[in-house]
């Protein structure tokens, strides 16, 4: 437990001299954009697959659950409530982390065990600002909008299946839909997935730039990123819904 | 210009530095030589603050490294270039955008074909002319070092700081490398500080030596005087034949460290 605390005590400290060297040095230019198309680009193909299997079964799972009960066109406001509320964000923030949370973990340790992090420093040109910093701001532009495409995507898959497999009513699936959630949703979506992208960035790049000697320094280093960051946005998941759709906490 | 005064750093309950004073000449060329693990590079992580001492003074261009803000902190690592073990180059870089990196952050003045005709200039300096657009993936070991020389070199820094710049070289590159400091010495006449392990290398191309041996500085002289020196460790270390101690009573007991 004392080393849990002694853990995050080191993480909020990194973290805060990261926002310092930010806020002193700016992010570097030209680097940015080039961060948010890798971030974006290279995590698309398997979110869109991930996401669409995901709204199947929510929609195949849904039909099991309601049909006894006389229920199956309630399909639909099932899948919208756990697609759009929980698990777009939650699904994309965990592509995220093991794609592009797990090559920043990765490519850091390996410039730091190189040397390539010190020489930035000889070189007067800080690391936190120049190799943290656009990561940051990429996944930031990138993952809201991961987001709100593993949102739509969801939710057209578990139509398609509602539709074509189970037979139910098109119009009966978007009306439970829409009726069950409101436009406000989507941009709670996209505030979970600012948080969790600031979350998997700044964890990612932590054990990065705490990463021990050698390969095995840098596959523990990328271990500990992605199973940190996952958790942490899995709790951080609860207590955000619990503030914005739940009682008091 | 560069001096350590009384400096003492620990990691844990290991001792690597024990109140090492030592006071660089400018314009010249100084190896810190030893045994691996004596704290060659961490002397060297000193200097350009890297690292911070747990007692005494890193004194840089009247500039105290060890308690140096940030913005001093760079502004003194402007006037060093560092040639690293392996050369630390960026991989998904090319060549030229390795060699050019210090200039694009420190010299935003410069225009694109200014920096490349600096660029082109050092690389030719060090004997790799042409290679601007190559990736850094397809170089040898020494042409890594060279490239890594470059760029330390490119905002024509006034102290070069070398890491082990034979390691992991067979001895005809090794040699290269020890003809190319040579050559830097003399086109540039600034000042150098080596760290090495290699003797015959550091002997031909210093002009003064420092000895560290167990955390300790056994001596620091003229290399014309150091190869001389009646000390033991010295000698055995010149003779190839010195062996490390094991813990810090070995090293109390040391002959050469009376």
């Amino acid at each position: 437990m004392m080393s849990l605390f002694a853990g995050l005590g080191r993480y909020g400290l990194w973290c805060k001299e990261f926002f310092r060297a930010v806020w002193v040095h700016g992010p570097p230019k030209g680097q940015t954009l080039h961060e948010a198309f890798r971030i974006g680009i290279q995590s698309l193909p398997i979110l869109l697959i991930i996401s669409a299997f995901v709204g199947t079964n929510l929609a195949l799972q849904g039909y099991n659950a309601f049909k006894p009960l006389g229920g199956q066109r309630l399909v639909g406001m099932f899948v919208s409530l756990a697609g759009v509320r929980e698990l777009a964000p939650i699904i994309a923030a965990a592509m995220i982390a093991a794609k592009a949370g797990t090559e920043m973990a990765s490519q850091i340790g390996v410039m730091k065990i190189r040397e390539q992090v010190d020489a930035l420093e000889v070189m007067a040109v800080n690391p936190l600002a120049y190799l943290v910093a656009p990561r940051l701001i990429g996944i930031l532009l990138m993952l809201p909008a991961l987001t709100l495409i593993a949102i739509f995507v969801m939710l057209t898959a578990a139509y398609g299946v509602s539709v074509v497999q189970l037979g139910l009513a098109g119009h009966e699936f978007i009306q439970f839909a829409s009726e069950s959630i409101e436009p406000i949703d989507f941009l709670y979506g996209a505030v979970k997935a600012v948080f969790f992208g600031l979350i998997i960035c700044t964890v990612s790049c932590y054990f990065g730039f705490h990463c021990g000697k050698g390969p095995e320094g840098v596959g523990a280093a990328t271990n500990k990123a992605v199973v940190t960051s996952s958790v942490i946005c899995i709790l951080l998941n609860y207590f955000i819904s619990e503030l914005l759709y739940g009682g008091s906490l | 210009m560069i001096e350590l005064k009384n400096v003492s750093k620990s990691f844990g309950d290991t001792t690597i530095l024990r109140d090492i004073s030592l006071k660089i000449p400018a314009k010249q060329t100084t190896a810190i030589i030893g045994p691996s693990g004596t704290g060659k590079s961490v002397t060297l992580k000193h200097i350009v603050g890297l690292l911070r001492p747990d007692e005494g003074q890193v004194m840089c261009f009247g500039t105290d490294m060890a308690t140096a803000s940030e913005a001093e902190l760079y502004a003194v690592r402007r006037r060093f270039g560092m040639l690293f073990q392996d050369g630390a180059l960026f991989d998904s870089f090319t060549v030229g955008e390795n060699v050019s990196f210090p200039l694009v952050h420190h010299a935003p003045s410069m225009s694109e074909g200014e920096r490349r005709a600096r660029v082109e200039e050092k690389l030719a300096l060090v004997g790799l002319p042409g290679i601007y657009d190559r990736p850094t993936s397809g170089l040898s070991g020494g042409q890594r070092k060279r490239v890594g020389l470059a760029r330390a070199i490119v905002m024509e820094p006034e102290v070069i700081l070398f890491d082990e710049p034979n390691s992991g070289l067979d001895p005809i590159t090794s040699d290269a490398i020890d003809a190319l400091i040579q050559e830097m010495k003399e086109a540039l006449g600034i000042t150098f500080i080596i760290i090495s392990h290699d003797i015959v290398g550091t002997v031909n191309v210093a002009d003064h030596i420092a000895m560290l041996y167990g955390g300790n500085l056994v001596a620091f002289e003229p290399t014309d005087r150091f190869v001389r020196l009646d000390n033991d460790i010295v000698r055995k270390f010149l003779r190839r034949n010195l062996v490390l101690p094991q813990g810090p009573d070995e090293v109390a007991r040391l002959p050469g460290l009376e």
